[in-house]
Protein backbone atom coordinates (compact mmCIF):
# COMPACT_ATOMS: atom_id res chain seq x y z
CA UNK A 1 0.00 0.00 0.00
CA UNK A 2 2.75 2.42 0.97
CA UNK A 3 4.79 1.57 -2.10
CA UNK A 4 1.79 2.03 -4.32
CA UNK A 5 1.10 5.43 -2.72
CA UNK A 6 4.70 6.47 -3.26
CA UNK A 7 4.54 5.36 -6.90
CA UNK A 8 1.30 7.29 -7.44
CA UNK A 9 2.89 10.39 -5.92
CA UNK A 10 5.97 10.07 -8.12
CA UNK A 11 3.89 9.49 -11.21
CA UNK A 12 1.50 12.30 -10.33
CA UNK A 13 4.27 14.85 -9.82
CA UNK A 14 6.12 13.75 -12.95
CA UNK A 15 2.94 14.08 -15.02
CA UNK A 16 2.88 17.91 -15.33
CA UNK A 17 6.53 17.91 -16.38
CA UNK A 18 6.08 15.41 -19.17
CA UNK A 19 2.52 14.96 -20.42
CA UNK A 20 1.19 18.20 -18.88
CA UNK A 21 3.90 20.29 -20.50
CA UNK A 22 2.55 19.33 -23.92
CA UNK A 23 -0.55 21.40 -23.20
CA UNK A 24 1.50 24.62 -23.14
CA UNK A 25 3.47 24.37 -26.39
CA UNK A 26 5.31 27.63 -25.72
CA UNK A 27 7.98 25.54 -23.94
CA UNK A 28 9.08 24.41 -27.39
CA UNK A 29 10.22 27.96 -28.05
CA UNK A 30 11.62 28.74 -24.60
CA UNK A 31 13.22 25.39 -23.77
CA UNK A 32 14.61 24.65 -27.19
CA UNK A 33 15.28 27.99 -28.79
CA UNK A 34 16.95 29.55 -25.75
CA UNK A 35 19.69 26.92 -25.33
CA UNK A 36 20.20 26.85 -29.10
CA UNK A 37 20.67 30.65 -29.16
CA UNK A 38 23.26 30.35 -26.39
CA UNK A 39 25.02 27.58 -28.27
CA UNK A 40 25.06 29.59 -31.49
CA UNK A 41 26.54 32.64 -29.73
CA UNK A 42 29.43 30.65 -28.29
CA UNK A 43 30.00 28.76 -31.55
CA UNK A 44 30.46 32.15 -33.22
CA UNK A 45 32.97 33.09 -30.52
CA UNK A 46 35.08 30.05 -31.43
CA UNK A 47 34.62 30.84 -35.12
CA UNK A 48 35.83 34.39 -34.50
CA UNK A 49 38.93 32.82 -32.94
CA UNK A 50 39.42 30.36 -35.82
CA UNK A 51 39.19 27.37 -33.44
CA UNK A 52 39.24 23.74 -34.71
CA UNK A 53 35.81 22.06 -35.25
CA UNK A 54 35.96 20.01 -32.04
CA UNK A 55 35.41 23.23 -30.07
CA UNK A 56 32.04 23.56 -31.77
CA UNK A 57 31.30 20.10 -30.37
CA UNK A 58 32.31 21.29 -26.89
CA UNK A 59 29.88 24.20 -27.11
CA UNK A 60 27.02 22.00 -28.32
CA UNK A 61 27.59 19.56 -25.45
CA UNK A 62 27.77 22.48 -23.02
CA UNK A 63 24.56 23.97 -24.39
CA UNK A 64 22.73 20.68 -23.99
CA UNK A 65 24.04 20.35 -20.44
CA UNK A 66 22.82 23.82 -19.54
CA UNK A 67 19.28 22.54 -20.09
CA UNK A 68 19.85 20.04 -17.26
CA UNK A 69 21.46 22.56 -14.95
CA UNK A 70 18.64 25.07 -15.50
CA UNK A 71 16.05 22.37 -14.95
CA UNK A 72 17.68 21.27 -11.70
CA UNK A 73 18.08 24.80 -10.41
CA UNK A 74 14.78 26.37 -11.47
CA UNK A 75 12.52 23.32 -11.39
CA UNK A 76 14.02 21.25 -8.59
CA UNK A 77 16.02 23.38 -6.19
CA UNK A 78 13.76 26.42 -6.19
CA UNK A 79 10.53 24.55 -6.86
CA UNK A 80 9.40 24.63 -3.23
CA UNK A 81 9.85 28.41 -3.31
CA UNK A 82 7.41 28.64 -6.23
CA UNK A 83 5.09 26.19 -4.50
CA UNK A 84 5.02 28.46 -1.46
CA UNK A 85 3.79 31.31 -3.65
CA UNK A 86 1.13 29.19 -5.29
CA UNK A 87 -0.03 27.82 -1.95
CA UNK A 88 0.80 24.22 -2.88
CA UNK A 89 3.53 23.66 -0.34
CA UNK A 90 1.11 23.34 2.56
CA UNK A 91 -0.86 20.78 0.53
CA UNK A 92 2.32 18.81 -0.16
CA UNK A 93 3.16 18.80 3.52
CA UNK A 94 -0.26 17.45 4.43
CA UNK A 95 -0.30 14.77 1.73
CA UNK A 96 0.20 11.25 3.15
CA UNK A 97 3.05 10.43 0.76
CA UNK A 98 5.59 12.88 2.24
CA UNK A 99 7.88 15.28 0.38
CA UNK A 100 10.42 12.75 -0.91
CA UNK A 101 8.18 11.01 -3.50
CA UNK A 102 7.07 14.44 -4.69
CA UNK A 103 10.69 15.45 -5.19
CA UNK A 104 11.41 12.14 -6.92
CA UNK A 105 8.47 12.76 -9.22
CA UNK A 106 9.79 16.22 -10.06
CA UNK A 107 13.21 14.72 -10.73
CA UNK A 108 11.89 11.91 -12.92
CA UNK A 109 9.66 14.23 -14.94
CA UNK A 110 12.45 16.79 -15.23
CA UNK A 111 14.99 14.18 -16.38
CA UNK A 112 12.71 12.82 -19.10
CA UNK A 113 11.59 16.20 -20.40
CA UNK A 114 15.06 17.73 -20.27
CA UNK A 115 16.71 14.74 -21.94
CA UNK A 116 14.34 15.21 -24.85
CA UNK A 117 15.24 18.91 -25.02
CA UNK A 118 18.97 18.21 -24.77
CA UNK A 119 18.73 15.73 -27.64
CA UNK A 120 17.03 18.38 -29.78
CA UNK A 121 19.72 20.95 -28.88
CA UNK A 122 22.49 18.52 -29.84
CA UNK A 123 20.71 17.54 -33.06
CA UNK A 124 20.15 21.19 -33.99
CA UNK A 125 23.78 22.04 -33.21
CA UNK A 126 25.09 19.15 -35.29
CA UNK A 127 22.82 20.01 -38.20
CA UNK A 128 23.53 23.75 -38.09
CA UNK A 129 27.28 23.54 -37.66
CA UNK A 130 28.19 20.04 -38.89
CA UNK A 131 29.93 19.48 -35.56
CA UNK A 132 31.95 16.26 -35.31
CA UNK A 133 30.14 14.36 -32.53
CA UNK A 134 30.84 10.63 -32.43
CA UNK A 135 30.71 8.25 -29.48
CA UNK A 136 33.66 5.90 -28.99
CA UNK A 137 31.94 3.71 -26.35
CA UNK A 138 28.15 3.73 -25.96
CA UNK A 139 28.09 1.75 -22.66
CA UNK A 140 30.51 4.23 -21.10
CA UNK A 141 28.62 7.18 -22.56
CA UNK A 142 25.27 5.96 -21.23
CA UNK A 143 26.77 5.03 -17.87
CA UNK A 144 28.29 8.49 -17.38
CA UNK A 145 25.06 10.11 -18.53
CA UNK A 146 22.89 8.07 -16.14
CA UNK A 147 25.18 8.52 -13.14
CA UNK A 148 25.51 12.22 -13.91
CA UNK A 149 21.73 12.59 -13.95
CA UNK A 150 21.26 10.81 -10.61
CA UNK A 151 24.02 12.86 -8.98
CA UNK A 152 22.75 16.10 -10.46
CA UNK A 153 19.14 15.58 -9.43
CA UNK A 154 20.37 14.45 -6.00
CA UNK A 155 22.09 17.83 -5.76
CA UNK A 156 18.82 19.47 -6.82
CA UNK A 157 16.95 17.66 -4.03
CA UNK A 158 19.62 18.75 -1.58
CA UNK A 159 19.24 22.38 -2.66
CA UNK A 160 15.46 22.17 -2.52
CA UNK A 161 15.63 21.51 1.21
CA UNK A 162 17.68 24.69 1.63
CA UNK A 163 15.18 26.61 -0.43
CA UNK A 164 12.43 25.58 1.98
CA UNK A 165 13.98 28.10 4.34
CA UNK A 166 14.52 30.90 1.87
CA UNK A 167 12.23 33.59 0.55
CA UNK A 168 13.34 36.10 -2.05
CA UNK A 169 16.94 34.87 -1.66
CA UNK A 170 15.96 31.73 -3.55
CA UNK A 171 15.48 33.61 -6.82
CA UNK A 172 18.79 35.42 -6.51
CA UNK A 173 20.73 32.35 -5.41
CA UNK A 174 19.57 30.41 -8.44
CA UNK A 175 20.60 33.34 -10.63
CA UNK A 176 23.95 33.44 -8.90
CA UNK A 177 24.57 29.77 -9.68
CA UNK A 178 24.59 30.26 -13.43
CA UNK A 179 27.65 31.85 -15.07
CA UNK A 180 30.01 30.97 -12.17
CA UNK A 181 28.93 27.32 -12.49
CA UNK A 182 29.24 27.41 -16.30
CA UNK A 183 32.78 28.66 -15.75
CA UNK A 184 33.80 26.25 -12.99
CA UNK A 185 32.31 23.21 -14.72
CA UNK A 186 33.82 24.01 -18.12
CA UNK A 187 30.56 24.16 -20.05
CA UNK A 188 32.22 25.80 -23.06
CA UNK A 189 35.86 24.73 -22.78
CA UNK A 190 37.78 21.76 -21.33
CA UNK A 191 37.67 22.06 -17.53
CA UNK A 192 41.35 21.04 -17.47
CA UNK A 193 42.11 24.60 -18.64
CA UNK A 194 41.25 25.79 -15.12
CA UNK A 195 44.03 23.63 -13.69
CA UNK A 196 43.85 20.18 -12.08
CA UNK A 197 43.08 21.31 -8.55
CA UNK A 198 40.45 23.88 -9.49
CA UNK A 199 38.89 21.27 -11.77
CA UNK A 200 38.84 18.72 -8.98
CA UNK A 201 37.27 21.23 -6.59
CA UNK A 202 34.66 22.03 -9.23
CA UNK A 203 33.95 18.30 -9.51
CA UNK A 204 31.72 18.63 -6.45
CA UNK A 205 29.23 19.86 -9.04
CA UNK A 206 28.33 16.58 -10.79
CA UNK A 207 28.09 18.25 -14.19
CA UNK A 208 31.85 18.89 -14.17
CA UNK A 209 32.78 15.20 -14.10
CA UNK A 210 29.86 14.15 -16.30
CA UNK A 211 30.63 16.70 -19.01
CA UNK A 212 34.35 15.97 -18.97
CA UNK A 213 33.69 12.22 -19.03
CA UNK A 214 31.29 12.55 -21.97
CA UNK A 215 33.81 14.68 -23.85
CA UNK A 216 36.53 12.08 -23.23
CA UNK A 217 34.23 9.45 -24.74
CA UNK A 218 33.35 11.68 -27.69
CA UNK A 219 36.82 13.09 -28.41
CA UNK A 220 39.06 10.29 -27.09
CA UNK A 221 42.22 11.42 -28.85
CA UNK A 222 41.99 15.20 -28.71
CA UNK A 223 40.19 16.09 -25.46
CA UNK A 224 42.47 16.97 -22.54
CA UNK A 225 40.57 15.12 -19.78
CA UNK A 226 40.67 16.23 -16.17
CA UNK A 227 41.33 12.73 -14.79
CA UNK A 228 41.04 9.24 -16.40
CA UNK A 229 37.47 8.57 -17.47
CA UNK A 230 36.97 5.54 -15.21
CA UNK A 231 37.93 7.64 -12.21
CA UNK A 232 35.33 10.12 -13.29
CA UNK A 233 32.74 7.33 -13.41
CA UNK A 234 33.71 6.32 -9.87
CA UNK A 235 33.52 9.95 -8.74
CA UNK A 236 30.06 10.34 -10.26
CA UNK A 237 28.86 7.16 -8.53
CA UNK A 238 30.14 8.53 -5.24
CA UNK A 239 28.42 11.87 -5.81
CA UNK A 240 25.18 10.14 -6.83
CA UNK A 241 25.01 8.15 -3.59
CA UNK A 242 26.33 11.00 -1.45
CA UNK A 243 23.96 13.69 -2.70
CA UNK A 244 20.92 11.40 -2.54
CA UNK A 245 21.61 10.40 1.09
CA UNK A 246 22.51 13.96 2.02
CA UNK A 247 19.37 15.28 0.34
CA UNK A 248 17.09 12.92 2.26
CA UNK A 249 18.67 13.77 5.61
CA UNK A 250 18.77 17.49 4.87
CA UNK A 251 15.17 17.53 3.74
CA UNK A 252 14.00 16.02 7.01
CA UNK A 253 16.13 18.43 9.02
CA UNK A 254 15.13 21.56 7.12
CA UNK A 255 11.48 20.58 7.15
CA UNK A 256 11.61 20.39 10.94
CA UNK A 257 13.41 23.73 11.24
CA UNK A 258 10.98 25.38 8.81
CA UNK A 259 8.01 24.13 10.81
CA UNK A 260 9.57 25.32 14.06
CA UNK A 261 10.33 28.78 12.69
CA UNK A 262 7.05 29.06 10.84
CA UNK A 263 8.68 29.65 7.47
CA UNK A 264 6.78 27.10 5.44
CA UNK A 265 4.15 29.57 4.33
CA UNK A 266 6.38 32.63 4.69
CA UNK A 267 6.30 33.95 1.13
CA UNK A 268 8.68 36.84 1.02
CA UNK B 1 2.86 67.25 -15.82
CA UNK B 2 6.65 67.23 -16.25
CA UNK B 3 7.17 67.55 -12.50
CA UNK B 4 4.78 64.69 -11.84
CA UNK B 5 6.52 62.54 -14.45
CA UNK B 6 9.92 63.22 -12.93
CA UNK B 7 8.59 62.53 -9.45
CA UNK B 8 7.14 59.24 -10.67
CA UNK B 9 10.45 58.25 -12.28
CA UNK B 10 12.16 59.05 -8.99
CA UNK B 11 9.72 56.99 -6.93
CA UNK B 12 9.91 54.11 -9.43
CA UNK B 13 13.69 54.31 -9.19
CA UNK B 14 13.62 54.24 -5.39
CA UNK B 15 11.22 51.30 -5.31
CA UNK B 16 13.25 49.36 -7.87
CA UNK B 17 16.40 50.01 -5.90
CA UNK B 18 14.80 48.76 -2.67
CA UNK B 19 13.34 45.64 -4.26
CA UNK B 20 16.55 44.63 -5.97
CA UNK B 21 19.01 45.42 -3.24
CA UNK B 22 17.36 44.81 0.13
CA UNK B 23 16.91 41.06 -0.09
CA UNK B 24 20.23 40.46 1.60
CA UNK B 25 23.09 42.19 3.39
CA UNK B 26 25.31 44.57 1.37
CA UNK B 27 28.28 42.17 1.29
CA UNK B 28 26.31 39.30 -0.24
CA UNK B 29 24.67 41.77 -2.61
CA UNK B 30 28.12 42.93 -3.71
CA UNK B 31 29.23 39.32 -4.30
CA UNK B 32 26.02 38.62 -6.19
CA UNK B 33 26.45 41.70 -8.36
CA UNK B 34 29.98 40.72 -9.27
CA UNK B 35 29.93 36.92 -9.51
CA UNK B 36 27.75 36.55 -12.59
CA UNK B 37 29.46 39.16 -14.78
CA UNK B 38 32.91 37.97 -13.77
CA UNK B 39 31.86 34.38 -14.41
CA UNK B 40 30.63 35.34 -17.88
CA UNK B 41 33.82 37.27 -18.61
CA UNK B 42 36.15 34.51 -17.50
CA UNK B 43 34.29 31.93 -19.59
CA UNK B 44 35.28 33.99 -22.64
CA UNK B 45 38.80 34.49 -21.34
CA UNK B 46 39.31 30.74 -20.93
CA UNK B 47 37.74 30.05 -24.32
CA UNK B 48 40.23 32.47 -25.79
CA UNK B 49 43.25 31.04 -23.99
CA UNK B 50 42.29 27.43 -24.78
CA UNK B 51 42.35 28.26 -28.50
CA UNK B 52 45.22 30.76 -28.44
CA UNK B 53 47.40 28.54 -26.29
CA UNK B 54 47.96 31.22 -23.65
CA UNK B 55 48.93 33.99 -26.08
CA UNK B 56 47.25 37.40 -25.88
CA UNK B 57 45.39 38.99 -28.77
CA UNK B 58 43.17 41.87 -29.82
CA UNK B 59 40.11 39.65 -29.83
CA UNK B 60 40.51 39.12 -26.08
CA UNK B 61 40.10 42.89 -25.53
CA UNK B 62 36.94 42.79 -27.64
CA UNK B 63 35.52 39.88 -25.61
CA UNK B 64 36.29 41.32 -22.22
CA UNK B 65 34.92 44.82 -22.83
CA UNK B 66 31.74 43.36 -24.36
CA UNK B 67 31.31 40.91 -21.48
CA UNK B 68 31.87 43.74 -18.99
CA UNK B 69 29.20 45.92 -20.62
CA UNK B 70 26.67 43.12 -20.95
CA UNK B 71 25.46 43.17 -17.30
CA UNK B 72 24.27 46.75 -17.84
CA UNK B 73 22.33 45.68 -20.93
CA UNK B 74 20.74 42.77 -19.07
CA UNK B 75 20.01 44.89 -16.00
CA UNK B 76 18.25 47.60 -18.01
CA UNK B 77 16.12 45.17 -20.03
CA UNK B 78 15.35 42.81 -17.18
CA UNK B 79 14.69 45.66 -14.74
CA UNK B 80 11.86 46.96 -16.89
CA UNK B 81 10.46 43.55 -17.76
CA UNK B 82 10.65 42.07 -14.28
CA UNK B 83 9.22 45.31 -12.89
CA UNK B 84 5.99 44.57 -14.74
CA UNK B 85 6.05 40.87 -13.91
CA UNK B 86 6.85 41.27 -10.23
CA UNK B 87 4.10 43.84 -9.75
CA UNK B 88 1.60 41.71 -11.63
CA UNK B 89 2.46 38.20 -10.49
CA UNK B 90 4.49 38.46 -7.32
CA UNK B 91 3.43 41.50 -5.34
CA UNK B 92 0.04 41.81 -7.07
CA UNK B 93 0.18 45.60 -7.02
CA UNK B 94 -0.39 46.39 -10.71
CA UNK B 95 -3.98 47.51 -10.23
CA UNK B 96 -2.99 49.97 -7.48
CA UNK B 97 -0.08 51.41 -9.42
CA UNK B 98 -2.01 51.65 -12.67
CA UNK B 99 -4.97 53.40 -11.07
CA UNK B 100 -2.76 55.86 -9.15
CA UNK B 101 -2.62 59.38 -10.65
CA UNK B 102 0.85 58.87 -12.15
CA UNK B 103 2.10 58.13 -15.67
CA UNK B 104 2.47 54.34 -15.62
CA UNK B 105 5.29 54.40 -18.18
CA UNK B 106 7.30 56.85 -16.06
CA UNK B 107 7.06 54.52 -13.08
CA UNK B 108 8.39 51.65 -15.23
CA UNK B 109 11.20 53.82 -16.61
CA UNK B 110 12.16 54.54 -13.00
CA UNK B 111 12.26 50.80 -12.26
CA UNK B 112 14.38 50.23 -15.35
CA UNK B 113 16.79 53.05 -14.44
CA UNK B 114 17.26 51.61 -10.95
CA UNK B 115 18.14 48.28 -12.44
CA UNK B 116 20.54 49.91 -14.91
CA UNK B 117 22.31 51.73 -12.09
CA UNK B 118 22.56 48.46 -10.15
CA UNK B 119 24.13 46.86 -13.24
CA UNK B 120 26.75 49.60 -13.72
CA UNK B 121 29.03 48.69 -10.76
CA UNK B 122 29.30 45.17 -12.17
CA UNK B 123 30.49 46.68 -15.45
CA UNK B 124 32.96 48.97 -13.70
CA UNK B 125 34.33 46.23 -11.44
CA UNK B 126 34.64 43.78 -14.33
CA UNK B 127 36.60 46.39 -16.27
CA UNK B 128 38.77 46.94 -13.18
CA UNK B 129 39.50 43.21 -13.05
CA UNK B 130 40.19 43.27 -16.78
CA UNK B 131 42.74 46.06 -16.35
CA UNK B 132 44.29 44.81 -13.10
CA UNK B 133 44.43 41.05 -13.66
CA UNK B 134 44.00 40.42 -17.37
CA UNK B 135 46.06 43.45 -18.42
CA UNK B 136 43.48 44.51 -20.99
CA UNK B 137 44.44 47.99 -22.28
CA UNK B 138 41.23 49.73 -21.21
CA UNK B 139 41.65 53.47 -20.73
CA UNK B 140 39.49 56.58 -20.81
CA UNK B 141 41.61 59.57 -21.85
CA UNK B 142 40.14 62.98 -21.06
CA UNK B 143 39.64 63.81 -24.73
CA UNK B 144 37.45 60.68 -25.12
CA UNK B 145 35.28 61.56 -22.12
CA UNK B 146 32.62 63.57 -24.05
CA UNK B 147 32.33 60.73 -26.57
CA UNK B 148 32.06 58.20 -23.75
CA UNK B 149 29.38 60.20 -21.91
CA UNK B 150 27.38 60.78 -25.09
CA UNK B 151 27.54 57.07 -25.93
CA UNK B 152 26.59 56.09 -22.40
CA UNK B 153 23.58 58.42 -22.30
CA UNK B 154 22.33 57.47 -25.74
CA UNK B 155 22.93 53.83 -24.93
CA UNK B 156 20.82 53.95 -21.77
CA UNK B 157 18.03 55.64 -23.72
CA UNK B 158 18.26 52.97 -26.42
CA UNK B 159 18.28 50.19 -23.84
CA UNK B 160 15.20 51.58 -22.10
CA UNK B 161 13.46 51.88 -25.47
CA UNK B 162 14.13 48.21 -26.25
CA UNK B 163 13.02 47.35 -22.70
CA UNK B 164 9.75 49.25 -23.10
CA UNK B 165 9.06 47.41 -26.35
CA UNK B 166 9.46 44.13 -24.44
CA UNK B 167 7.13 45.45 -21.74
CA UNK B 168 4.48 46.11 -24.40
CA UNK B 169 4.55 42.40 -25.30
CA UNK B 170 4.61 41.28 -21.68
CA UNK B 171 1.26 42.96 -21.03
CA UNK B 172 -0.39 40.38 -23.27
CA UNK B 173 1.77 37.31 -22.52
CA UNK B 174 0.80 35.22 -19.53
CA UNK B 175 1.98 31.62 -19.16
CA UNK B 176 5.63 31.96 -20.08
CA UNK B 177 5.98 35.65 -19.32
CA UNK B 178 8.84 35.12 -16.87
CA UNK B 179 10.93 33.46 -19.51
CA UNK B 180 10.35 35.97 -22.27
CA UNK B 181 12.83 38.63 -21.08
CA UNK B 182 15.48 35.93 -20.80
CA UNK B 183 14.67 34.76 -24.32
CA UNK B 184 15.06 38.28 -25.65
CA UNK B 185 18.30 38.68 -23.70
CA UNK B 186 19.72 35.49 -25.24
CA UNK B 187 18.74 36.61 -28.72
CA UNK B 188 20.37 40.00 -28.20
CA UNK B 189 23.51 38.35 -26.80
CA UNK B 190 23.80 36.54 -30.10
CA UNK B 191 22.81 39.41 -32.36
CA UNK B 192 24.32 42.63 -31.09
CA UNK B 193 28.03 41.92 -31.14
CA UNK B 194 28.39 41.53 -27.39
CA UNK B 195 31.01 38.80 -27.55
CA UNK B 196 32.05 38.67 -31.19
CA UNK B 197 32.11 41.18 -34.05
CA UNK B 198 28.82 41.30 -35.96
CA UNK B 199 30.82 40.63 -39.12
CA UNK B 200 31.08 37.00 -37.92
CA UNK B 201 27.28 36.65 -38.18
CA UNK B 202 25.82 35.13 -41.36
CA UNK B 203 24.95 37.77 -43.96
CA UNK B 204 21.21 37.37 -43.45
CA UNK B 205 21.51 38.12 -39.71
CA UNK B 206 23.66 41.23 -40.01
CA UNK B 207 20.74 43.57 -40.90
CA UNK B 208 18.99 42.47 -37.69
CA UNK B 209 22.11 43.34 -35.70
CA UNK B 210 22.27 46.73 -37.43
CA UNK B 211 18.68 47.51 -36.43
CA UNK B 212 19.47 47.28 -32.70
CA UNK B 213 20.71 50.29 -30.69
CA UNK B 214 22.64 47.95 -28.40
CA UNK B 215 24.92 46.94 -31.30
CA UNK B 216 25.99 50.56 -31.83
CA UNK B 217 26.19 51.23 -28.10
CA UNK B 218 28.61 48.36 -27.52
CA UNK B 219 30.65 49.47 -30.52
CA UNK B 220 30.73 53.09 -29.33
CA UNK B 221 31.72 52.12 -25.81
CA UNK B 222 34.53 49.90 -27.12
CA UNK B 223 35.78 52.78 -29.27
CA UNK B 224 35.73 55.04 -26.20
CA UNK B 225 37.82 52.79 -23.98
CA UNK B 226 39.97 50.70 -26.34
CA UNK B 227 42.78 51.82 -28.62
CA UNK B 228 42.00 52.67 -32.29
CA UNK B 229 43.64 49.46 -33.55
CA UNK B 230 41.24 47.23 -31.52
CA UNK B 231 38.93 44.76 -33.26
CA UNK B 232 35.72 46.46 -34.38
CA UNK B 233 32.24 45.42 -35.46
CA UNK B 234 32.02 48.27 -37.98
CA UNK B 235 35.57 48.99 -39.12
CA UNK B 236 34.37 51.14 -42.03
CA UNK B 237 32.50 53.64 -39.83
CA UNK B 238 34.06 56.60 -38.04
CA UNK B 239 33.49 57.12 -34.30
CA UNK B 240 31.02 59.93 -34.97
CA UNK B 241 29.14 57.86 -37.51
CA UNK B 242 28.69 55.11 -34.88
CA UNK B 243 27.40 57.69 -32.40
CA UNK B 244 25.04 59.12 -35.04
CA UNK B 245 23.72 55.67 -35.87
CA UNK B 246 23.23 54.96 -32.15
CA UNK B 247 21.16 58.16 -31.84
CA UNK B 248 19.14 57.47 -34.98
CA UNK B 249 18.39 53.82 -34.19
CA UNK B 250 17.53 54.71 -30.58
CA UNK B 251 15.08 57.35 -31.85
CA UNK B 252 13.41 54.78 -34.08
CA UNK B 253 13.19 52.37 -31.16
CA UNK B 254 11.61 55.06 -28.95
CA UNK B 255 8.85 55.36 -31.55
CA UNK B 256 8.50 51.58 -31.82
CA UNK B 257 8.50 51.18 -28.03
CA UNK B 258 5.78 53.82 -27.65
CA UNK B 259 3.59 51.98 -30.14
CA UNK B 260 4.32 48.58 -28.55
CA UNK B 261 3.70 49.88 -25.04
CA UNK B 262 0.43 51.62 -25.88
CA UNK B 263 -0.73 48.77 -28.10
CA UNK B 264 0.06 46.11 -25.48
CA UNK B 265 -1.51 48.13 -22.70
CA UNK B 266 -4.71 48.77 -24.67
CA UNK B 267 -4.99 45.13 -25.68
CA UNK B 268 -4.42 43.93 -22.10
CA UNK B 269 -7.09 46.31 -20.81
CA UNK B 270 -9.53 45.19 -23.50
CA UNK B 271 -8.94 41.56 -22.55
CA UNK B 272 -9.00 42.34 -18.83
CA UNK B 273 -5.61 40.73 -18.24
CA UNK B 274 -3.51 43.73 -17.23
CA UNK B 275 -3.33 42.52 -13.62
CA UNK B 276 -4.15 38.86 -14.25
CA UNK B 277 -1.69 36.61 -12.47
CA UNK B 278 -0.67 33.73 -14.71
CA UNK B 279 1.03 31.88 -11.84
CA UNK B 280 4.66 30.87 -12.06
Amino acid sequence: MTLRRIWYAIRGRAYPRTVGAMREPSWIFYDLTLPILGVVAFVFVYRALGAPPRFTGYVIMGGATIAFWMNVMWNMASQFYWEKHQGNLELYMMAPCGLVPILLGMALGGMLATTLRAVVVVAAGVLLFQAPLTVSSWPLFLGIFALGLVALYGLGMFFSSLFLMWGREAWHMVSLLQEPVYLASGFYFPVRALGLWVGLAASLIPITLALDGLRQVMFPTSHPGLIPVLWEVAGLALLAVGFTVLALRMLRYMERISRQEGRLSFRW
Amino acid sequence: MVARTLRTVKVGFWLGWQIQSNWTDPFLFFIYSLARPLGGTFILVFMFYVVAGGRRGAMLDFFVVGAALWPTVVAALMGLAYGVLEDREHFKTTQYIYTAPIPFWAYLVGRGLASTVIGLPATILTLAVAIGILRIPVALPVDRLPYFLAALTLGVVGLLAVGMAIVGSLFIVSGEAWRMPEAVGQALYLLCGAIFPVTVLPNWLEPVARALPITYWLEAMRRAVLSPDAVRSFPAYSDLAVLGLLAAVSAIWIGAATLAFLGGLTRARQQGILDASSTF
